[in-house]
This record gives structure tokens, sequence and C-alpha cells, in this order.
């Protein structure tokens, strides 16, 4: 198994191995980590292979790519750098982001990644990094370049990694969501935060609709990408205002419907494991899954196997996802 | 199976909508969703070329990967 959750002597015996590491833990935890060839990202919670769901701030959650990769470079992009993201990526091989939630890099990738050059054409994976939920308010969210020393708030870390000739990487999500049979929602331009909507066709403020409505904003609304429901997580009703805040930006042009209920999640996750994944457990290098699910589903000391992996703040997979488990896969071709 | 050359009239009609698929892979569906909007909102000639250029190049960087192989059968046959 290439992740694990260990402690941080364990982790810092790795690094001093000169292992290749992607390192996901509490920013205490991560501070105490010697240098070497390792990137990581704030956040608390976790999905183990032993204990399920878990939020600790004295483990780390290690995802070991030696062995996987044959080289790794690690890149900082700030909002003006990161639309070349894509185009950087290796040619033969992924590349791994950590933003830190909230920063303006988070931001202009979530809005305009589908715009960026070469999107799409070299595999991205990756996560935003948060923070215990007693630290709001208290404490930022945070990357680490365990090559430098440096943690930032700002900006994102990738890590470019190439593969050997016989192998390819490749992306996958599981989302337990799907657009529901309600009104279809279309805003009139990109955010993350929106006033208006059309409601099939008919422009209302959104706020008021979602109240009138009585819609649970736990579900996400659901957008269907040529087949994958890429969802849109609620953060705030600002009713004063009008407005309604998201965790991802919505898009103009888009149709958007509210989720269907997805009932127990654990059981929900296996039916659909079961219906849709063909994934090989020797396959699996990293995975992760929204916070969100972990609240909202109470994952806690329940099991998601055959993934484990941090607990975010948002998920990558080319571009931002909210609610979602993304996963990479390395194939032998 | 080799990615067709930009000319084969399938990319046209999957980047216009004419035609639809149930496909595998992540990277193209993603695209796809993307590119259709974009050609619903500007239907020029240009735009429709731009789009195809973009669809052609994930295929053709990711030619090997098992889901893109699935894809190219059942869009090209």
């Amino acid at each position: 198994m290439r992740q694990h959750i260990m402690s941080i002597d364990d982790a810092s015996a790795l690094i001093w191995e000169d292992r290749t590491l992607i390192l996901a833990g509490d920013e205490d935890a991560l501070r105490q980590l010697p240098q070497g060839n390792w990137i990581g990202g704030t956040i608390p919670y976790f999905i183990t292979a032993d204990q399920g769901g878990i939020a600790t701030r004295d483990m780390v959650f290690v995802t070991d790519l030696t062995g996987t990769v044959t080289g790794v470079e690690v890149t900082y992009y700030d909002q003006n750098t990161i639309p070349s993201v894509y185009s950087d990526g290796p040619q033969h091989g992924f590349s791994f982001i950590i933003i830190p939630a909230s920063s303006l890099t988070h931001l202009s990738f979530a809005l305009n990644a589908p715009s960026y050059k070469d999107f799409g054409v070299r595999p991205l994976i990756g996560w935003v990094s948060g923070m215990h939920l007693d630290d709001l308010g208290k404490k930022t969210p945070k990357v680490f370049n365990g090559q430098t020393g440096e943690a930032f708030e700002e900006g994102a870390l990738v890590l470019q990694a190439e593969l050997p000739p016989d192998k390819v990487a490749e992306i996958g999500i599981v989302n337990l969501f799907e657009q529901g049979d309600g009104d279809t929602l279309v805003f009139p331009s990109d955010g993350f935060v929106v006033k208006s909507v059309l409601v099939n066709g008919e422009k209302q403020n959104f706020a008021a609709y979602l109240k009138d409505k009585k819609l649970d904003t736990h579900l996400p609304l659901v957008a269907d990408y040529y087949g994958v429901q890429v969802n849109i997580s609620f953060q705030a009703i600002h009713e004063a205002e009008g407005t309604v805040q998201f965790y991802a930006p919505v898009f103009s042009g888009v149709h958007y419907k509210h989720a269907k209920p997805v009932g127990d999640y654990v059981q929900g996750f296996g039916r659909l494991l079961e219906k849709e994944c063909s994934l090989e457990a020797n396959r699996l290098v990293f995975s992760c899954n929204c916070i969100l699910n972990y609240l909202y589903s109470e994952l806690e000391g329940k099991k998601t196997a055959p993934f484990t992996g941090p607990m975010t703040f948002g998920e990558i997979a080319y571009q931002l996802l909210n609610q979602t488990l993304v996963y990479l896969q390395v194939h032998e071709v | 199976m080799d990615v067709p050359e930009k000319t084969h009239k399938g990319w046209e009609d999957i980047v216009t909508g004419r035609k639809a698929y149930v496909l595998k892979s992540l990277a193209v569906k993603m695209v796809l969703g993307s590119l259709t909007l974009s050609v619903r909102g500007d239907s020029s000639p240009g735009n429709i070329a731009a789009c195809i250029d973009q669809l052609h190049d994930v295929f053709a960087k990711n030619a090997h990967t098992p889901s893109v192989q699935e894809d190219l059968k059942t869009i090209f046959g």
C-alpha cells in the first residue's frame, strides 16, 4: 500500500531514507518534519485503512511515490503563473498540486482552470489544504515544500512526477451525488458568490429561492459535464445581502440541478464502487475525499476501502471539485 | 488504435454535440464538457476548429491510457 497514516517519527524516518513523499497533516506536525524530498499540505482529517475516518493533530498521512515515479520536480506557482500548470506538466507522468484554501491562487485556479492552456492534456490531481475546524479564524491553510523547508499560505506547490515508459497515470473520481429531478438552474456569470439565477429560464434571487424551496444545502448543486457529475457545494446563504456563497465557482451557461439525497454514504459508496469502478487496489497511488463528506456523512470511524487519504477543503481532478473522492491510478501498458 | 487526423468528421460531430457518446476517460469527458459548452455559445468555424485542436491534443497526448483507447474505439470504431 502506498498510503499510510503514521507518527511524526516514522514519517521523519522515511524522509531521511530520501523517499519521495506527499504529506498531509496539521501545521504543527508538518513543521516538525525534516527537510527532504516531499511536499505537504495542512489538514488533520483522514480516512485510514485501519480506523476509518479520524481527526488527529499528532499523525501524518503519507503517500509514498518512491518506486512509482522515476523523477520529480517541485515548482511553486502563484496566481500569475498558475495558468501554465498544465503546459508545464511532465511529458510522461502526472502533476500533483496542493493549494491553500482561500488563497488568491486557489480562487484563480478554481475560476479559470478549464480555460488554461493544455487543460486536460496532462494529468493534474491534488487537493486544497485546510485546517482543524476548531482553528478557523486562528490559523491559515498552508502548503510545505520539504525540499526547502518553506511554508506558504499563498500560492501552490506542484510536484511534477515522471513515470517509466511502460506506465501511465490515470485520474478517476467517485461521486455519490447526481442531478435530482428538480428545477434547472443557470447562473448569469462565473463566481463563488451569486445573487440571481435563472430557474427554468425565470430570473429569481437565489437565496430567496433556496429558502422558499427549503432545499437541503448539505446536498450540492450538480452539473453534468459530458457524463461526469460535477458538484458545487454550498458554503453560506447571506439572507441580508441576498447572496449565496459556494466552495467552488458556478459557471455561466452550465445547467445545474440540486442533488438527489444519497442516504447512507458508506453503503452508497460500496454500491457505486461495485457498479462503476473497475479499480485494482495495486494500481492505486493516491486518493483523497472531501471534508464535507466527512462531516455531513459522519465518516468518523467509517471506512471507504480501498480508498484512504486526507479529507480536504477541495479536491482537484484536472479542475476543482467538491464533495468528491478523487484518485490516481498508475497502469502498466 | 491510432488517433485520427483532425480533419476526420468525427471530431466536429462530437464538439458540436451532433453526436454524443458514453465515454470512459475523465480527462476526455471534462474537456468535452467545457468544449461543447463553448461551441453552444460560439459555433463559428474558428471556435469549432480551436475546440477540435484541444480535443485532438488530449487524445494524442494520452493515447496509451487504457480509457482513452476505449474512447477512441467508441468514437471512431
